[in-house]
């Protein structure tokens, strides 16, 4: 039964180049396609900025069995786009009389150390999947993504050899049909190093890419300051 | 007191609009001087998740659009006046693409705050947060989420205090008023 099954990647990401977001979605699609499902991927930034890709992404959608949602937070939640696409598939399919049957996966991805950052956004998929009838199946939370930064997980090293674990348990669970195993919620959640060592890094890290653009010493200004704000600049 | 209210209700939304009226009528009355923002007449451009407000004019997007403005405003307030349809326990997509714009109002190095990391603050004070979701009717998961998600946002953007009501279209326009009315009455700006 399972080479009948079709799953769509819908990657959150508004960022132009590659994301943690797409590395987490292909790395889960590589699994489910070895094990003869049917893949899909669109990043749903660009398609909304067209009718055409708008089309094309409700089409992909509705002929979707399983849809994997790989998402970074923003601002405690979903980026713009992510929230706008599931406002436009929650209308549609509330529309249906008897819309497609469908699951849910999603897997949030935050700059944060601390997984539990993506609690909230973790929720709003899950109310949206009840709200579109949809099976909610299970969300991932990883923390510290920056870490990645768009690296296939081959390429990550040891560092995710955990986030690799949990996708491959989950790739298993989808092929069965089943929820996300705790296992895998688990593996993902765990830290990819020492919060000290990943504040720290990233510390440097924004020092750095600030350096390449001539603003390392502009990090902390405050273009917007009220005038009426004590203390210095 | 300068309030800042931005509205992000969708085109045609009957109660969030009618909410956003009686803002504007009532806010005036306990001392506010307004400035509001109709999100869904604005052109915003999505975030592009670059970081250029933190690593390449660090403080500004690089997006010249009325999100600069909105931002600025914002930083510059004494009351900042969030207005949505709760959608998904979340807000609505045309506030969440302004929310996702404000990222330059804190700096990008990390700090911890009740013992989990967060970013630090980029200014030396911040607009008190008021969160006004509006639902159709009561419904307990989408309220709690909603609630949640204000409390983070304010943690995350250095808020002194916050508040988060929610709303019901079911209720009515004269209760909505008396709610929105008894809900400014007791918001005070933190110093």
């Amino acid at each position: 039964m399972n080479d009948t099954k079709r799953v769509l990647l819908l990657v959150g990401s508004q960022k132009g180049t590659r994301s943690t977001s797409e590395s987490l979605g292909t790395h889960l699609l590589d699994r489910l396609r070895e094990k003869g499902l049917s893949t899909e991927y669109l990043r749903i930034n660009p398609s909304l900025r067209t009718e055409k890709g708008r089309e094309a992404l409700r089409l992909a959608v509705e002929q979707a069995d399983v849809l994997v949602l790989a998402s970074p937070l923003y601002v405690d939640s979903l980026p713009w786009s992510v929230t706008r696409f599931m406002e436009l598939i929650a209308e549609e399919r509330k529309a249906q009389a008897q819309p497609r049957a469908q699951q849910l996966i999603a897997i949030i991805n935050c700059g944060f150390p601390e997984a539990r950052h993506n609690d909230t956004a973790l929720a709003i998929c899950r109310r949206f999947a009840v709200e579109s009838n949809i099976a909610w199946m299970g969300g991932l939370s990883l923390g510290g993504g920056e870490a990645i930064n768009g690296k296939p997980l081959e390429k990550a090293g040891s560092m995710a050899r955990n986030v690799r674990r949990s996708l491959d348990l989950t790739a298993d669970a989808v092929a069965e049909g089943k929820p996300v195993p705790q296992a895998a919620v688990d593996l993902m959640a765990k830290l990819l190093m020492p919060i000290w060592m990943y504040v720290g890094v990233g510390g440097l890290g924004w020092w750095l890419q600030a350096r390449k653009y001539g603003a390392s010493k502009k990090l902390r200004d405050r273009p917007y300051r009220r005038t009426d704000q004590a203390g210095s600049a | 007191m300068n309030a800042v209210i931005l509205n992000g209700s969708a085109k045609g939304d009957a109660a969030v609009s009618a909410v956003y009226d009686f803002l504007l009528e009532e806010l005036p009355g306990f001392g506010w001087e307004v400035e509001s923002f109709v999100l869904h007449d604005i052109t915003i451009t999505p975030c592009a998740g670059d970081f250029g407000c933190w690593v390449r004019t660090p403080g500004i997007c690089l997006v010249d659009d009325a999100a600069r403005t909105i931002t600025m405003k914002a930083v510059q307030s004494d009351l900042l006046v969030l207005l949505t349809r709760i959608t998904f326990g979340g807000y609505s997509s045309e506030l969440k693409k302004a929310l996702d714009r404000m990222i330059s109002m804190i700096s990008p190095f990390f700090t911890k705050v009740n013992g989990e990391v967060h970013h630090e603050p980029r200014y030396e004070a911040y607009p008190t947060l008021v969160a006004l979701g509006v639902l159709p009717e009561p419904d307990e998961e989408s309220e709690q989420i909603f609630r949640t998600l204000v409390e983070r946002n304010a943690v995350n953007l250095y808020n002194p205090a916050h508040r988060t009501e929610v709303l019901f279209a079911s209720e009515g326009p004269e209760k909505l008023r008396e709610r929105v009315r008894a809900i400014f009455s007791e918001v005070e700006v933190c110093a």
